[in-house]
């Protein structure tokens, strides 16, 4: 995805040295075409938070996955930290990471079902639930809410259609409310999916929506 | 005057053959050249002090490391920045990758580590494939692996991925979650240079700290202390935010006037308007009234001299239209969203202090709630494992002590609606 209209085109504070492009402040040439394998083991683990089409009876894990999940395990010395970035790989092919997908995970790395449980519901990231085909997070924390990221939300909530929490009824958008997203000098920030939307104001959303709506990737 | 975000702003910074030419690497060299303990002794007389928080000297952390591997070490970066106010790391990382991965290296040389964790925060998605591809680069150039430029040297670099919880930033939760456990803290001691994750003499720090070490080893310890205090040397990003004309990430030397960071670096408060408050170092420090914030100087004494803590650094400025009940409200909700619930003072206390200010925001608390959040708040403070608990009480406390009459202007309404 790209073009979408961002007001602040560098890094918070820009002193206006560089004219720089938006692709070029994303750091487009690096991000988004990681090897589906994952390429170098160390770097593996690094993957789309969410993809837009999921299926959440995809296999654990066949092809390339399986070969991103082999080179996962390669990098700590047992099986149990694998579990983090096993489970990242789980939802982003699945789109959330069921009950069922858990003890699939348990499974594959030797722990028992509860623990990776246990594990699993501690973190904010793992969806327990099917979200909609793009997660909007919008962070309501100290910085962003001094500039305003309450209406923020509000609207996205306005123009998704959705309650909070909830998915669209057309399946499209889940709204939730973030903690900080560690872009204080850009509020108010919103991630959706993968990617950080910056310096997002009310009159933006419907813009951002409206573009999000016919593509049909990540 | 910068340091380590020099190449803010460059995207030509981020490709290895850009930072070679530049320079780069070449500490890694001398690093090697120089042997453990120099490293460690230079970053020592440095005075570099971790940037994480809590400003722990970064050499003396180091020195406590075994002198001889007989079991594995590992050194890891904590990149789970998540502090509300704080957007440093995400900038050094994805402007500069190489930078850090070379103090990563140059640190993990230094303690005898042969693996480097990056532990990422998890939402951080397009900056950790922005470092994903610079340590592969690394990698297939022979900067980073096995018989680093043929030293003999082996460090691995893995950038692993959190999956979103604050108090993976606490180092001893950040090692759980390494090995795929809950994020719940260790109670210390053992202390992560003796037992630290999968159980082995470990080091963590910041992505500011370790991205400062590459020039402290290049140019030595003098030249570092050019900036800054005598106690508190050198440079930092402050992360400025909130009601401010151009908000970001300034380099600058510790002990710099914070009025002069906001009215002058930062172009002043927006709309001309008057100063209310100003938070410093983050969240979990106490909020300064306008007059405080004139006189602080922005080094770890100079922000105890006005009873607050330089933390991360990252102020948030506050101008004379800000709801503080409401703001304060939101970060004690946040502590009772991100506390890990090991410990009850804190998952208590959090979660009864944001069902009282909620009250009191909405206008039906009562002046005794104000006694309750300081006696609360009081008991969260040294009575539990780490100092999550420990950071609700200064906003809560400070603001009543300093901003009462907000307060008592929501609890009177209430009031005077009952008598009516």
């Amino acid at each position: 995805m790209s073009d979408i209209p961002f007001s602040n085109p560098g890094w918070a504070g820009n002193t206006g040295e560089f004219d720089l492009t938006e692709k070029e402040v994303r750091g487009d040439d690096f991000v988004g075409d990681r090897p589906k394998d994952g390429g170098h083991p160390s770097g593996a683990g690094t993957m789309p938070y969410m993809l837009v089409d999921k299926d959440p009876d995809a296999p654990l894990f066949e092809g390339e996955y399986r070969q991103r999940f082999e080179k996962i395990l390669t990098r700590y010395p047992d099986k149990r930290a694998a579990l983090l970035p096993v489970l990242s790989l789980a939802q982003e092919l699945r789109g959330h990471v069921s009950a069922e997908s858990m003890d699939e995970v348990a499974g594959l790395l030797e722990l028992s079902p509860a623990y990776v449980r246990g594990v699993t519901t501690f973190y904010t990231m793992y969806n327990k639930r099917a979200v909609g085909r793009y997660l909007v997070q919008v962070c309501t924390n100290i910085s962003c809410n001094l500039c305003g990221a309450d209406e923020v939300l509000q609207a996205f909530l306005r123009y998704t259609d959705a309650e909070m929490g909830e998915t669209s009824k057309d399946g499209n958008f889940t709204v939730i409310e973030a903690e900080c997203l560690a872009a204080c000098g850009f509020p108010t920030c919103v991630q959706i999916n993968s990617r950080y939307y910056e310096n997002v104001t009310p009159a933006d959303v419907a813009q951002i929506i409206e573009h999000l709506k016919p593509e049909g990737e990540s | 005057m910068r340091v380590i975000s020099t190449h803010f702003g460059d995207p030509l910074q981020r490709r290895l053959g850009t930072y070679v030419e530049r320079g780069g690497y070449e500490a890694l060299k001398k690093a090697f050249s120089m042997g453990p303990d120099e490293v460690v002794e230079t970053v020592k007389a440095s005075g570099l002090r971790g940037r994480g928080g809590a400003g722990f000297p970064t050499g003396v952390k180091w020195s406590f490391m075994p002198k001889e591997a007989t079991k594995p070490h590992y050194l890891l970066c904590n990149a789970d920045e998540s502090e509300p106010g704080t957007f440093k790391d995400r900038e050094l990382m994805r402007w500069d990758p190489h930078q850090l991965i070379e103090g990563c290296l140059i640190a993990a040389y230094a303690i005898r580590a042969k693996h480097a964790y990056i532990y990422c925060r998890g939402e951080f998605f397009e900056t950790n494939q922005v470092v994903a591809r610079a340590v592969e680069d690394a990698y297939e150039k022979g900067y980073a692996g096995e018989d680093i430029f043929g030293s003999g040297n082996d460090i691995a670099v893995t950038v692993h991925q959190g999956a979103g919880a604050y108090i993976c930033g606490e180092e001893t939760g950040l090692m759980n979650s390494l090995e795929g456990r809950r994020g719940e803290p260790r109670v210390k001691p053992p202390f992560p240079a003796a037992v630290g994750v999968f159980g082995m003499p470990s080091t963590i720090n910041n992505v500011e700290t370790l991205a400062a070490v590459p020039h402290i080893v290049n140019n030595g310890e003098e030249w570092y202390r050019q900036w800054g205090t005598e106690s508190s040397p050198g440079t930092k990003l402050f992360c400025v935010s909130g009601h401010i004309n151009k908000p970001g990430n300034y380099e600058l030397p510790l002990g710099f006037p914070l009025s002069e960071l906001i009215d002058d670096v930062c172009g002043g408060i927006r709309n001309g308007n008057g100063l209310k408050a100003v938070i410093p170092g983050g969240s979990s420090v106490a909020i300064l009234n306008s007059e405080e914030a004139r006189r602080c100087r922005l080094d770890y004494e100079g922000c105890i001299d006005v009873g607050t803590m330089l933390g991360c650094a990252s102020v948030i400025v506050m101008d004379d239209t800000t709801d503080i009940v409401k703001q304060v409200r939101r970060m004690v909700d946040f502590y009772a969203h991100e506390s890990c619930g090991q410990c009850t003072p804190c998952r208590e206390g959090s979660a009864w202090a944001a069902q009282i200010m909620k009250r009191i925001e909405i206008g039906e608390g009562t002046v005794e709630d104000l006694d309750t959040l300081m006696e609360v708040t009081e008991q969260m403070v040294g009575t539990t494992i780490c100092v999550l608990s420990d950071s609700v009480a200064p906003p809560v406390q400070s603001s009543i002590q300093k901003f009462r009459a907000d307060y008592l202007a929501l609890i009177s309404e209430q009031e005077s609606a009952g008598a009516t």
